[in-house]
């Protein structure tokens, strides 16, 4: 039976596979990346959006953290 | 016929053309500086409104200046003001009721309806950052924080550098920060599980101007404020993976050492009988939290439309685990017009010291909240980005509007008397709505 600390860094190995692995099967040229510089495809195309759903989630639910390092810097939670 | 027909750019032609057009911009950053927009204005306005709860109007602006060689610095300014009531932690009763908040607040309640402190508060927070290319790869980052409201202060930073590997496929980035915050309740630092006092006065954030607050001053330890220190990490990968799809991985910690208490948050003393109300205690939390989480992020690209999703799982030392899962699909409806659905689930585990009450008679725990933000709680948002351009004006709009929906497990097995019949954790309904501004010039 295997522990949930198993089972979380298992799901991390997995995810970080594609990530550091794969260098010979993954190679996007320069001139393939007509679709990766528009503005949408970015992870936070949208910042104040993201701001602030961060600030309205961490003061209303019990976690925090994810996209960068910082505390609250709100007295809301 | 084939003189009459214009030939049509091959594939690799264009793929071609997208490659010199990235190559310098990427190499060259005098010359992308001298021919694109130099500075970035964003603004925005925020309207949220819980059912029966708490009001925010929150406007935000940012400036955005990009620099020679790549640096840039930015400007940020937001503020908050907030009206309305918030939950004290006091159960319903089934009874019309009376509480009195941490403050000395007194508050009248319809029976079955969750207990709620008026408040107002008003926050201003500003934010610097500077980023600094080090070379092709190397990119640092520096961000500062000021925020201030009626009762609580935060000044703080965060550092990041990024590093791109194997020919920009991939980006590595370490950061941390460090938070130093000063909490001063308007009637001083409650004794945590001590009896609340009863009072006659105004909300609590009217401080401490006539006898009421002075009586519930009297729970008290005799400070005036406290400190929260927050230092915290972060280490993250991205990836390209093909020419539509991109994905990354971060992991955060963050550790708050200090006064992690709620000072307005109260706990309901009930009979062991009959489950009434009987009276209330201030909370108490634990004075550590060690805060951990793991991000999965993917971006992909169908051509006509950015597919978004992440998932966070997230786990501290006060027992609390949550997942949560975000969806977003950017559909280009025209150039510079797009509609983008969102939905968000959520969900939690309590904390170990949460509970609805504690029953008279028993001897109190160490720690005790009832903060339903701390208990076993369940969240949903659904809700759409709608951005668009205004012929003949320059810069983008958005207009997004969303509904977020809450609740928890309010029946616990451990409930008594009257509390059986009653859900001590009913759903919030939350709507928001918020319209955005972008130019470049």
């Amino acid at each position: 039976m295997m522990t949930r600390s198993r089972v979380l860094w298992l799901l991390l190995l997995t995810l970080l596979a594609p990530l550091v692995g794969g260098c010979a099967a993954t190679s996007v040229k320069p001139w393939d990346r007509d679709l990766l510089a528009q503005k949408s495809m970015r992870f936070v195309p949208l910042p104040m959006e993201s701001a602030i759903d961060q600030h309205i989630y961490f003061s209303k639910e019990g976690s925090m953290g994810g996209q960068e390092a910082g505390g609250g810097g709100c007295g809301c939670n | 016929m084939q003189l009459d027909s214009a030939p049509r750019p091959a594939p690799v032609r264009a793929r071609l053309r997208a490659a010199a057009c990235l190559l310098l911009a990427s190499s060259i950053p005098g010359a992308r500086a001298a021919a694109a927009a130099t500075t970035q204005f964003d603004a925005s306005g925020l309207l949220y409104g819980e059912l029966d709860r708490a009001k925010v109007v929150e406007p935000t602006l940012r400036v955005m200046r990009l620099l020679d060689n790549g640096q840039s610095f930015s400007a940020g300014l937001v503020l908050d003001a907030i009206t309305g009531a918030s939950p004290s932690g006091a159960m319903p009763t089934g009874r019309a009721m009376t509480t009195t908040s941490a403050s000395g607040t007194v508050t009248n309640h319809a029976p079955g309806e969750i207990p709620t402190s008026p408040f107002s508060d008003f926050r201003g927070a500003l934010e610097l950052g500077w980023h600094q290319p080090l070379g092709g790869i190397v990119a640092t980052d520096l961000v500062t924080h000021y925020s201030r409201e009626k009762d609580y202060q935060s000044i703080g930073g965060t550092a990041a550098l990024s590093l791109d590997l194997m020919q920009r496929l991939t980006s590595v980035t370490v950061g941390g920060g460090y938070d130093y915050d000063n909490v001063f309740p308007v009637n001083g630092v409650p004794v945590g599980l001590s009896p609340v006092v009863a009072g006659t006065g105004g909300p609590p954030d009217e401080g401490p101007t006539n006898a009421s607050a002075v009586t519930a001053a009297a729970a008290t330890g005799g400070t005036s404020a406290a400190v929260k220190q927050v230092p915290s990490a972060v280490v993250g990968v991205s990836r390209i993976l093909t020419r539509r799809w991109m994905v990354s991985l971060n992991a955060s910690r963050i550790v708050q050492r200090g006064y992690l208490t709620e000072p307005y948050k109260i706990v309901s003393v009930i009979d062991p009988d009959s489950g009434t109300t009987v009276g209330s205690i201030t909370e108490q939390r634990p004075t550590t939290r060690d805060r951990r989480d793991l991000l999965a992020n993917s971006v992909y690209h169908f051509g006509t439309g950015v597919f978004y999703s992440s998932y966070r799982y997230y786990w501290d030392d006060w027992g609390v685990r949550s997942h949560t899962i975000d969806l977003k699909y950017r559909r280009d409806l025209a150039e510079e017009t797009f509609f983008q659905p969102h939905v968000r689930l959520y969900a939690q585990t309590a904390a170990d010291f949460f509970r609805f009450g504690v029953v008279q008679g028993e001897p109190l725990p160490t720690y005790a909240s009832s903060d339903y933000r701390l208990g076993p709680l369940r969240s949903v948002t659904l809700g759409g980005t709608y951005g668009f351009h205004v012929p003949d004006y320059p810069g983008e709009l958005t207009v997004r509007a969303e509904y977020i929906l809450q609740w928890g497990d309010g029946h616990p097995s451990d409930a008594v008397g009257v509390q059986r019949t009653l859900d001590l954790m009913p759903p919030l309904h939350i709507a928001t709505v918020m319209v955005g501004y972008t130019r470049t010039f």
